[in-house]
């Protein structure tokens, strides 16, 4: 299938901090694209050097193709045929939803009569119309993150960006947003997604990228970077007193440890030697054995330490 | 490539014009608390003037009573405030504080429109600060009609001469006190020494030179002309002045701004 984003090789520095690093992706019509990465890691620069918020450096060797667009020179045609929704809610507080609406709609030369159509069935979708005539004020964070979304999508992008979508909230506004970027999906949508949440990428994108420190460093299906990058159970013991010193070490071979500070990890493919080995240094209900997911993939990625 | 819509991303004067409405829209969202005082200062300066001051300006200032000398001055300094103060502080707060700019470049819409389209709206709200001035002062027969109701105009230009400073001013801020020393150290003193209170020809030789070369001094001229219906040669080099003024200052905002709002 023919991409709808090609990036090869893309830098961008700030003086001396490299925020991306030789990065390359491409990103197939219709599916959701994750971006996976800690604070910092270059996802968002990423982000803003397709929609033209953000240049990239100058070299020779790297392109960046968006609907056979390159955003150094035709930065409106990508926007025109894309939304975006940024990390921070940038609403305008002094006008009501509907208002906000239709400024946005007048960016994109959308007819007054054919943007109240579209506003009212946005709000629908988003299960706001309730709130149509509200100030912003008066909304809550998940309101305003799902507001952020509906603009994003009033003139029907074939592209949505979403930077961090549902950062800081609630579990129920979550669910509902997932659920509706589902559907935009199904709609053919191509969707590129910004997120620490690694249920949400789970949850939501056919490819991951895993970005640390400026750079790509794993990519692939959620499903295949699991199979590819770690064991498929980790017994995780939270009390690290409990069991002694030659207990720690008699773990078999097949059994990877991880030692890091107050917990005991250890990885295997085979359940029943994790559950054996277990039970044959403490007592059940000290530990805790599950199925790895994409946190422990991302954690082994990244490191454990901090990276703000 | 995929498929792409046949559809194209809006003309130019559909982006400034989006802009435009944009603050307009924001603008008239308290109509009331926006839309009155404009009218209600020249009341008051009105009534400073005719029941105080001036009682001990008898004399006439070119030819004209002082009332009318310094009402005509007015009808520029107000479009002077309101466009510096909406690209100071206005726009300050749009850029960093309420994050409005990042929004409206996710649309189709490069910096140079939206910068173009502030300053487009800076200098209408100078029209309506000056129209509004002028149909106060016109109902007390201060400015006679129909020669002021070109004013309205200057006070467009003249809004676009404080937008594009204060933009440039604005791309140059960190932190929003500084606007302070714009405030007293440019503006307010601009007030007193571009021939709006007197006239610069009272001034001594050497500060003489620098009344000549603040933007307010040439609205002034022009706006005064227009008002008395005196016009002379010298109006064409004003006219010449707040158009280079417009260009350049505009040129470097946006040159300037460019470099906060796309990294």
């Amino acid at each position: 299938m023919v991409s709808i984003i090609t990036v090869e090789n893309i830098n961008k520095s700030y003086r001396d901090v490299k925020a991306v690093q030789n990065l390359s992706f491409s990103v197939e019509p219709g599916s959701c694209y994750g971006f996976l990465g800690p604070n910092g890691a270059g996802k968002t620069t990423a982000m803003k050097i397709i929609y033209g918020k953000c240049t990239r450096d100058k070299t020779p060797e790297s392109i960046v193709n968006v609907f056979g667009y390159d955003p150094a020179h035709d930065e409106l045609s990508i926007k025109f045929l894309s939304g975006v929704v940024q990390q921070e809610d940038n609403l305008d507080d002094e006008l009501d939803v509907v208002q906000n609406l239709m400024i946005y709609s007048k960016f994109y030369n959308i007819h007054a009569s054919e943007a109240k159509k579209r506003i009212k069935y946005l709000l629908d979708f988003f299960e706001l119309s309730d709130k149509s005539r509200s100030k912003i004020r008066e909304l809550s964070g998940g309101m305003k993150r799902r507001l952020v979304i509906a603009r994003a999508l009033l003139n029907q992008p074939k592209l949505l960006i979403l930077d961090e979508p549902t950062t800081g909230l609630d579990p129920q506004v979550r669910h509902l947003i997932w659920e509706k970027i589902r559907q935009l999906q199904k709609q053919n949508t191509t969707v590129l997604l910004t997120t620490h949440y690694m249920d949400e990428a789970f949850q939501l994108c056919n490819h991951i990228l895993i970005m640390h420190k400026g750079r790509k460093i794993m990519e692939g299906r959620p499903t295949e970077l699991l199979d590819k990058n770690i064991e498929k159970f980790v017994l995780e013991i939270l009390n690290v007193e409990l069991i002694s010193k030659e207990n720690r070490e008699k773990a078999q071979k097949n059994i990877r440890i991880e030692d890091s500070p107050g917990v005991m990890r250890y990885y295997s493919n085979d359940i029943s030697v994790l559950k054996d080995f277990a039970d044959s240094c403490m007592e059940s209900g000290n530990y805790v054995i599950r199925q790895t997911n994409l946190e422990d993939v991302f954690l082994r990625a990244t490191g454990r330490q901090l990276h703000d | 490539m995929t498929e792409v819509k046949t559809l194209r991303y809006p003309p130019l004067y559909i982006r400034l014009y989006s802009v435009w409405f944009r603050h307009m829209r924001v603008y008239t969202q308290n109509l009331l608390s926006n839309g009155f005082p404009p009218f209600l200062e020249p009341l008051i300066f009105l009534a400073g003037v005719g029941m105080g001051l001036g009682g001990y300006i008898t004399d006439k200032i070119d030819g004209v009573p002082y009332i009318e000398y310094l009402g005509t001055g007015l009808l520029v300094t107000t479009a002077m405030f309101t466009s510096a103060f909406e690209c100071s502080y206005g726009t300050y707060i749009r850029l960093e504080f309420e994050k409005v700019y990042d929004g409206m470049l996710a649309a189709p819409m490069t910096v140079n429109n939206l910068i173009v389209g502030e300053m487009i709206w800076a200098g209408t709200k100078g029209f309506f600060f000056t129209f509004a001035v002028l149909c106060v002062l016109s109902i007390f027969k201060i400015i006679l009609i129909p020669y002021g109701l070109l004013a309205p105009f200057v006070g467009f230009l003249t809004g676009l001469m404080f937008a594009s400073f204060s933009l440039l001013v604005t791309s140059f801020v960190k932190n929003i006190n500084h606007f302070n020393f714009y405030f007293t150290g440019f503006i307010s003193p601009m007030f007193f020494f571009s021939g709006v209170v007197f006239p610069i020809e009272n001034l001594p030789d050497y500060i003489r030179p620098a009344a000549e070369m603040v933007p307010l001094t040439h609205s002034v001229r022009l706006v005064r002309a227009i008002c008395t219906n005196s016009y002379k040669p010298i109006l064409l080099l004003d006219m010449i002045y707040i158009v280079f003024f417009i260009m350049i200052f505009g040129y470097f905002a946006i040159k300037r701004l460019k470099k906060r709002l796309v990294s």
